[in-house]
């Protein structure tokens, strides 16, 4: 009758639906705390690892009167012992004294050129005595030889790794469960604005009205492919911040195995939250109040519950039974493979067949919580009865 | 034409509709009434594609409601439901986008409804906030802001005052004027009386008695007529073929006629007795028809 108006496709409604999820979602001053504080929890990590790191491995020494040669010297005798050596030049001996005093730096040694150089520990009997004597034996040896005419020639010794990924694949691991552990709280919080959704839905009856224009089936849809696309959105700004820090203040030693395994576990979210968010929509459906949503959602939250337990062990033992058994079971595989994958143990075939197993249980979620979601919706009052759901057409 | 041909429905053992069949012109007012649980939201529910008919159909045009059509039509269920949490004005925004409408022209016609319902100032609120007469406008609103085709609302004045009443007959009246069908339930059946072009009256599953009220009224079993003659003998219309006497007293008297009386045989009799100061249907009112022809279907299942 007016000429604004034109039939929408299906696609169209969904996209509506989805729409108003995002939009009501971004307005939400909750949500966006929320996902402030998950950012803030990353960036909060990140930083502990870099002060970790550098706080553990770093040896400072004062240096009053050195010299090019002796930095390098220390330097060099610091690698052998696996510590980083910083060398930092004082110009007096009083205030390298006061440094140590401090605790500034762990040692001062001062005129390392003299025939007898000192040393100032705080306490003796530390590796630093060991490095600095060490480094300035090595020093005066290649001088003497070189003074006596002799050129050095030592073997250089070829180094054969049996497993060289071994620390690699550890980190790999480690960065995996933690990428798993932001999987698992997105997953709670995505699944949880489904079934609020659905319940919000039903409890304010608003549900009869969207159903005079739509299919159930578009209605759960746009619901799941919006908040979806905002926890997708989420996820990789997550992993944008994770990886920009890690390789900012350089955590990571292979920053390509990072970003791989950083995206095998985006793609595995994307699985996970289609299981998921489908599973909780139609056992919220089954409600009508939001008190009643815990009594439903139990299910489908004990799964999630026991992916993320397993999912620690895992990285531990990726080879071990229980993480190669659990990573192949739907709804437990999106938390436990990714952890696999990152520590080398997962077979490229392993992985499929752990996707497919997915992809069919998500297609057969879908159908059946799709029929029960269709059959619950306009059966608002008590606890709709799964049997019941599952019968119902209209 | 917006046709309701023969529907059936059972909840279990409960047969709720059992061949409900009536129609509805362009640009008329339809007044469903009926007893309490007597079929009509399920009637109007299965218009609308949120329950299943067991048998018979509903048609617009000529062809049976699909989705597509059922875009076309404005609802307001009896359970009221919107968006608690949503605004106003982006909430009829929203309803009219899933009619169909796109975005500038939905946002124009939910500025538009809003303020035609008197909820111009609160276009930005949450809907929770709003009083529940505020919300029952918001309701209609979002029945109407999609231009809709055909109107169906399930008890949309139940809830309102006076003041409300007349606005919501008012925007109804302005949709009949616009060629639209409105099929409404309720239970004030003086407001039925008032508004409606025809009514259709909804008794154990069935439609009882349906037309205008004129229709329904000449129809009514046992039309009466009300007789002043000050001058007569008791009992001078009792010989009057097909008249039985209802009430009698001091000359004012209430008469039953049969299916082949002749009221001019009656005033004939009348004017034979002497002065007659009053002769009238007396016209029963919406109130007595839907009583009589409930009762009529409990005797006809009893």
């Amino acid at each position: 009758m007016t000429a604004d108006v034109k039939p929408h496709s299906p696609a169209q409604l969904v996209r509506l639906v989805a729409g108003r999820e995002v939009l009501t979602r971004v307005r939400d001053k909750g949500f966006l705390i929320g996902s402030a504080v998950l950012i803030v929890i990353i960036i909060g990590l990140l930083v502990f690892q870099v002060a970790m790191a550098s706080g553990a491995n770093a040896t400072k020494i004062a240096v009053v009167g050195g010299s090019a040669p002796v930095t390098e010297a220390l330097e060099t005798q610091g690698e052998v012992l696996d510590t980083d050596v910083d060398v930092v030049e004082y110009d007096d001996e009083g205030a390298a004294r006061s440094a140590v005093e401090d605790g500034d730096v762990e040692a001062a040694l001062l005129s390392p050129g003299a025939p007898q150089p000192e040393l100032l520990v705080e306490t003796t009997g530390g590796q630093v005595d060991a490095l600095v004597q060490g480094a300035l034996q090595n020093l005066a040896f290649g001088q003497q030889l070189a003074d006596a005419g002799v050129t050095l020639q030592s073997p250089e010794v070829d180094v054969v790794a049996l497993d060289p990924d071994a620390d690699a694949d550890m980190e790999a691991a480690v960065v995996a469960l933690v990428a798993v552990f932001v999987l698992y709280m997105l997953l709670i919080l995505f699944g949880q604005f489904v079934a609020q959704g659905v319940v919000e839905e039903k409890s304010s009856r608003v549900v009869e009205l969207l159903l005079a224009t739509m299919r159930p089936w578009q209605l759960l849809a746009g619901k799941i492919l919006g908040l979806g696309l905002l926890g997708l959105a989420q996820m990789l700004i997550i992993a944008a911040i994770g990886v920009a820090g890690a390789l900012a203040f350089d955590v990571v030693e292979l920053p390509g195995r990072l970003i791989g395994t950083v995206l095998t576990v985006v793609a595995w979210f994307v699985l996970g939250y289609a299981f998921y968010a489908s599973f909780y929509a139609a056992a919220a459906s089954l409600v009508s109040r939001q008190e009643d949503l815990g009594s439903v959602l139990g299910p489908a939250s004990m799964i999630l519950v026991f992916g993320f337990v397993v999912a620690v062990p895992a990285a531990q033992d990726p080879t071990g039974t229980l993480a190669t058994v659990t990573s192949f079971i739907p709804g437990v595989s999106p938390l436990v493979m990714p952890v696999r994958q990152a520590a080398g143990a997962a077979e490229w075939w392993e992985v499929a067949v752990s996707v497919v197993l997915m992809l069919i249980a998500i297609t057969v979620i879908v159908r059946v919580g799709g029929r029960i979601y269709s059959g619950a919706l306009l059966r608002t009052g008590g606890r709709v009865k799964l049997r019941e759901a599952l019968q119902s057409q209209g | 034409m917006l046709e309701f041909d023969g529907l059936y429905k059972a909840y279990g053992s409960n047969q709720v509709l059992e061949g409900v069949s009536f129609r509805v012109a362009p640009g008329q007012m339809f007044g469903f009434c009926g007893s309490n649980g007597a079929g009509k939201t399920t009637t109007m529910r299965i218009a609308m594609g949120l329950a299943r008919a067991d048998a018979g159909q509903v048609r617009w045009s000529g062809s049976p409601v699909d989705e597509a059509a059922r875009r076309r039509i404005g609802y307001m269920p009896e359970e009221r439901g919107l968006y608690p949490k949503m605004k106003v004005g982006e909430q009829l925004t929203y309803f009219a986008r899933l009619h169909g409408m796109d975005a500038a022209p939905a946002a124009r016609a939910a500025e538009t409804w809003a303020e035609r319902l008197g909820l111009g100032e609160r276009r930005g609120d949450k809907v929770e906030k709003l009083s529940l007469g505020n919300q029952q406008r918001v309701q209609l609103a979002a029945a109407l802001v999609s231009e809709p085709d055909v109107l169906i609302l399930d008890e949309p004045f139940s809830g309102l005052d006076p003041v409300g009443v007349d606005a919501l007959a008012e925007a109804l009246l302005e949709q009949c004027r616009r060629g639209v069908p409105v099929v409404f339930s309720s239970h004030q059946l003086d407001l039925v009386e008032r508004l409606c072009d025809a009514v259709g009256i909804l008794a154990r599953g069935k439609i009882v008695a349906s037309g205008t009220v004129d229709e329904l009224r000449s129809s009514a079993v046992g039309r009466q007529l009300r007789v002043v003659t000050p001058d007569a003998p008791a009992g001078w219309a009792a010989a009057v073929p097909g008249v039985r006497v209802v009430s009698e007293q001091r000359g004012d008297t209430v008469l039953e006629l049969g299916p082949g009386a002749d009221d001019q045989q009656v005033l004939a009799a009348a004017l034979a007795t002497g002065r007659v100061t009053h002769f009238a249907w007396r016209e029963p009112t919406l109130v007595e028809l839907f009583r009589d022809a409930v009762t009529d279907t409990r005797e006809v299942a009893a």
